[in-house]
Order: structure tokens, then sequence, then C-alpha cells
């Protein structure tokens, strides 16, 4: 591929897992467990980037490993290639960020479950290029840590009154500060994200439909 | 070898297997010794914190060193240390919460008639409930706190942290009534230890 | 050392107060896309309890026998997949053999299933809390039934706002995670029930 088509690629790819094709709120992947983790914003933020990391580079091993591997265990060396990654991240969270690691139990774990990457590395990594893959991974996690970040946001900061961990609005307010539980508990963060998803799509169908308004034009 | 014959696939999903598992111990066998001194960072911590020592992140081992020695009692190893001009004495206790086992470390004073302080070494409780045994607002409540007849009493209060140190009670997490009686029990579990061990002469 | 808790108590907790799916948010992926259908809901949740019984008892087994005398604490995952996957296999050889009709039923879930988070999930908090094998089959249990009442409920609510006007930005998985919510908030109410927190 020549250089300004391969740049162009990139630049898709960048716009379809950040916004057009976004794995939360358009493909509905990877609500899972990091949900969980999400009315804290420095656990989030860990999260999510081992998130991206974990499919960043498992698309990138298994793209590279495509010729090699044989249909019947397809899968399981998928599962593997993933595991082998979130490991990893737990093995340097625990040496290097061990009050982190502790808070996050077992959901690093739970990465290795996360539909984002399974569903990146065969949606994406079965039939492209290394690199390519890499950067597809990359930017879904990023898409994927945008959400969740935005999320964790609210939830934090309505909940306990800080945003990682500084005392925002007890600070402002005091003890007028009454901090909503619900925003610590499970709930919430399902309808915060039914938000997000409701507020994308109608400005993507908008959008679209501002869009074809003209070329429809004079009826 | 066709790519898709069982000899194949064998082979490969062992080597993949092997490859990963090698790389995986490396990176396991190179930091066990960080993550080991972290762990002895912790507990250390902990018990400074819950006598009352101060120290920074990177002094932790030489004022431990220097301020805290062990001695034995028939209830176990207890931590003593000098502050103020009187020994205080701390010991790790560990009991069973609504999750999972509770680990703590406790101090009191040499008389037993007032708790030092307290530290959470770990706990695997309902994270926002439960878990909130290990924020300030909580561990505060036992410092310098006196000991009563029955020991130490958490009560259901405002939630926000029983202020009174001479009341012989602290307020629980609200919501988290499984957790709070799981600490009530572990605290006074931990009082009569060391109410044994001073009657075995070992607290000076 | 493992918690007191009573076996008993441990499998309603599961089901109700500590529900996997809408407390500890495991399972979400097919969760969301099978409950449209009832009838898969149902063959979905059986499979899932089924599934889950089974790896979280052989899990224990590995745990006690092999991770924990052997110090490979830092594989556990991969050593809990490889048995889930296996298991999972298994099973669907051994369904196809007995009874093709409930190969024809539950055979296409399976696959879906290995790479559910709730069962790695489910174990993972076996391993962490350090149950002993009654907790773990009464948590076993428990988690793969409450996994399957949600479907159930979950699948039921879809039916009838299938009919009910909602706005565009919201059909489908937008108004299904808000239902979901609500759900979850519910069985918050659980938690006096059994004196659990």
């Amino acid at each position: 591929m020549s250089a300004a088509k391969k740049k162009g690629k990139g630049t898709e790819v960048l716009l379809q897992n950040l916004w057009y094709n976004n794995p939360i709120f358009i493909q509905v992947l990877g609500i899972c467990s990091t949900l969980a983790v999400t009315n804290n914003l420095t656990n989030t933020a860990i999260m999510t980037l081992g998130v991206s990391f974990a499919t960043a580079f498992s698309s990138l091993t298994l793209s590279g490993m495509n010729k090699l591997i044989p249909n019947k265990v397809r899968m399981i060396v998928q599962v593997l290639v993933i595991s082998f990654y979130v490991i990893i991240i737990d093995i340097v969270l625990r040496a290097y960020l061990p009050d982190i690691s502790r808070s996050l139990g077992p959901y690093v774990g739970l990465i290795i479950t996360n539909c984002i990457i399974m569903g990146r590395a065969e949606g994406f990594a079965r039939s492209n290029p290394p690199l390519l893959s890499f950067w597809d991974g990359l930017t879904s996690g990023l898409g994927y840590m945008g959400v969740l970040m935005l999320i964790a946001v609210v939830r934090e900061l309505l909940g306990f009154g800080s945003l990682f961990g500084i005392p925002i609005l007890t600070a402002l307010l005091g003890d007028a500060f009454t901090p909503w539980t619900i925003m610590i508990m499970a709930p919430s963060a399902f309808f915060l994200v039914a938000m997000v998803i409701w507020a994308s799509k109608t400005i993507q169908e908008k959008a679209k439909a501002s869009k074809q308004a003209p070329a429809g034009g004079t009826k | 070898m066709k790519r898709d014959s069982m000899a194949y696939t064998v082979l490969f999903t062992f080597l993949v297997c092997v490859f990963f598992v090698f790389f995986l111990s490396l990176a396991n066998e190179s930091t066990k010794d960080r993550v080991a001194s972290n762990r002895r960072l912790a507990e250390r911590s902990a018990v400074l914190s819950a006598m009352g020592i101060p120290y920074t992140k990177d002094t932790i081992d030489t004022t431990y060193e220097k301020s805290v020695s062990t001695v034995k009692a028939s209830t176990g190893e207890l931590y003593r240390a000098s502050v103020g001009g009187k020994n205080v004495y701390a010991q790790r206790f560990a009991g069973p919460g609504l999750w999972g086992t509770i680990t703590i470390i406790l101090a009191v004073d040499a008389p037993v008639e007032h708790l030092m302080g307290l530290q959470v070494v770990s706990q695997n409780e309902t994270p926002g409930l439960g878990g909130r045994i290990d924020e300030p607002w909580f561990k505060t409540q036992f410092k310098d706190e006196k000991i009563g007849p029955q020991g130490i009493r958490v009560v259901q209060g405002s939630g926000k942290g029983d202020k009174d140190p001479n009341n012989s009670q602290v307020d629980a997490v609200t919501g988290a009534s499984r957790t709070s009686q799981s600490m009530e029990a572990l605290v006074n579990r931990g009082i009569d230890d060391f109410r044994k061990a001073k009657n075995e002469g070992v607290l000076q | 050392m493992s918690p007191a808790i009573n076996p008993i108590i441990l499998f309603f907790a599961s089901i109700f107060t500590s529900n996997i799916l809408l407390a500890n948010f495991l399972g979400m992926c097919s969760f969301i896309s099978i409950s449209k259908d009832q009838k898969s809901s149902f063959g979905l949740g059986f499979a899932v309890t089924i599934v889950m019984t089974i790896t979280m008892v052989a899990s224990w087994v590995v745990l006690k026998l092999i991770i924990e005398p052997l110090n490979l604490d830092y594989l556990s995952f991969i050593i809990f997949i490889i048995v889930i996957a296996a298991i999972v296999q298994i099973l669907e050889m051994v369904i196809d053999r007995v009874s093709p009709a409930l190969y024809m039923a539950l055979g296409i879930f399976l696959p879906l299933i290995t790479v559910n988070c709730a069962i790695l999930g489910a174990i993972l908090f076996m391993q962490i809390r350090n149950y002993d094998f009654f907790q773990t089959l009464a948590f076993g249990i428990g988690s793969g039934a409450g996994w399957w009442l949600a479907i159930m409920l979950l699948a039921s609510i879809r039916k009838r706002i299938d009919v009910a006007p909602v706005s565009a930005g919201l059909k489908g998985p937008g108004i299904t995670i808000i239902t979901i919510g609500f759900m979850a908030m519910a069985f918050i109410g659980f938690s006096g029930m059994l004196n659990v927190q």
C-alpha cells in the first residue's frame, strides 16, 4: 500500500473506533466488568489503559500469527494470547502499583473476557496486517476509555465528591454536600451508559439526516 | 506438515503454551522481589500508622527498624515501640468478614486502656460499602479510643465518624452491617488477646 | 482461611443480594443480545448454570491440587481458562452423544459461554475469597441460577418494551440497559432479606 493510502486507512480506523463504530455506544461491547470499577476515576483510567494495551498487542500478535494458527484451535489461541498480555499487566500492577492492584482485585483478570478484545481479534486482526491491527486495537481501547472516563467523572463526583481521589465537591460545599449513594452502586453505571448511548445515537442520526436532506432537497 | 492436521495442531498449541508460560515465568521471577518488598512495606507502614509513629514514603524501613521491636507472647508476636515516652504495642489480627478475611493491625497502650490506632491490611468486602472500613474517617475513630469493660462497640451512628474518644464506641459503615459486625468481633478479639498478654507480664 | 459463611446463605445471596449480573456486572454481552428471545434465554440460562457449576468445582480442585501447592498463582488466569474451555468442549461432545435433541437446543450456546465473563469472574471471586468445597458448590449453582433468573426476567420485560413507544436513540440497547439498571435497583431491595449487605 502506498504511504498516502496507508495514512488514509489509519485515520479511517481512528474515526470509526472513536466515534462511528465506538465499542460501547454503537457495538455495545465490553459493557461487562469494567463498568464495575467506574465509580472511581483512578481505577477506571488504569483498567481502560490495560484494556487498550491488551487489545493493541493481542491484535498485533494474532495478526502476525495469522498464517500459522490451525483453524480448530483458533479461539483457544486467541484466548491464550489475550491471557498472556493480561497476566503481564497484572504482574506489572502488582509490582509497581500495589495499592491499585489491590483495589482492582479480580477485575484485572476479567480483562481477558472483555468482549472488545475478542471482538477486535476476530473482526479485524484476522484479516488485516499487524501494524494496522495494532492501531485498530489501540484506538478501540481509546474509544472505550473515553466513554468510561466520562461515566466515571459523573459517578465519582456525585457519589464521593472527588475526582481522582482529590476532594472537590466536599471541599467546595463542605457538609452541605450529600453524596448521591446510588452513584456508588451498580444501577447508576447502567443508567449512565444508556444516557451515553442515547446521546450519541441521537447525534449520529441527526448528522445523517442533515446530510441527506440537502440531497433530497426540493420535493 | 499441513496446517490443519492433528499433529500440527497439537504441536502448535503446545509450543505456544510453552513459549508464553516461559515468558510469564520470567516476568514473575523478575518482579518477585519487588512484590515481596511491597508487601513488607505495606505491613510496616500499617504498623507505624496504627502506633501513631510518623513516617514518609521513603523512610518506612528506616523508621520501622529504628523504632519497632518485636516481643513474643502466648497469643502471638507483638510489635513494640516507644511513643511519647510510653510503650505502645501492636499485633496483626485476622478474622472472617462478610466475603473474605479481614486482616488488621491493632495498637494499644501498655495498660490496655486505650486503643492507639487501627489499620486495615487486607479485606475483600463489597467496594463502596463494607470496603469503606479502609477509609480514613472509619479508621481514625479508633485512635485514642477508650477501651470499655466490654471492649469497643460498633454501632449504627451518623456514619460520618464518632468523634468522642471516651464512649468506647465507633460508628458502623452505613449500609454495611455485616462487615461492621465482623470488625467489632475482630477488634474485641484483639483486645482480649492483648489483655492476656498483659496478664502474662509481656506488656510493660 | 475460609470466610464463615453458611453455604445455603451463600447460595441465596448469589442469586438475590449479590447477583453476578446485576450487582457484579459479569456476563453482560450475551445477556443483552440473547434476551431478545424468551426461548433462547431459557436455554442459555440453563446452559450457563450447568457450565458454571461444573467449572467452578473443577477449578476449585485444580486450585487446591495444582495451583496452590506449586505456587503457580500468576498463571491462574490461563489455567482457569483452559479448564473452562476443556469442560465446555467435553460437555458439547457428551451432550451431542447422549441427546441430539438437547444438543440442538443447547449446543449453539456452548462456545458462547466459554468467553462469558461470568464464568471466569465467578471463579476468580472464589479464588480470592478462599471458599471451601461446599461454599464453592453453593456459589457456583447460585451464581448460575442468578444469571438465569436475570435473563428470564429481562427477556419477559423486553417482550413488553418491544411494543412500547421508545424514542429512536434509545431503541434497542439503550432502553435495555436502562431496564437492567432498574432491575439492579430492585434487587438491591433484597439486601434486608438475608441480613447480608
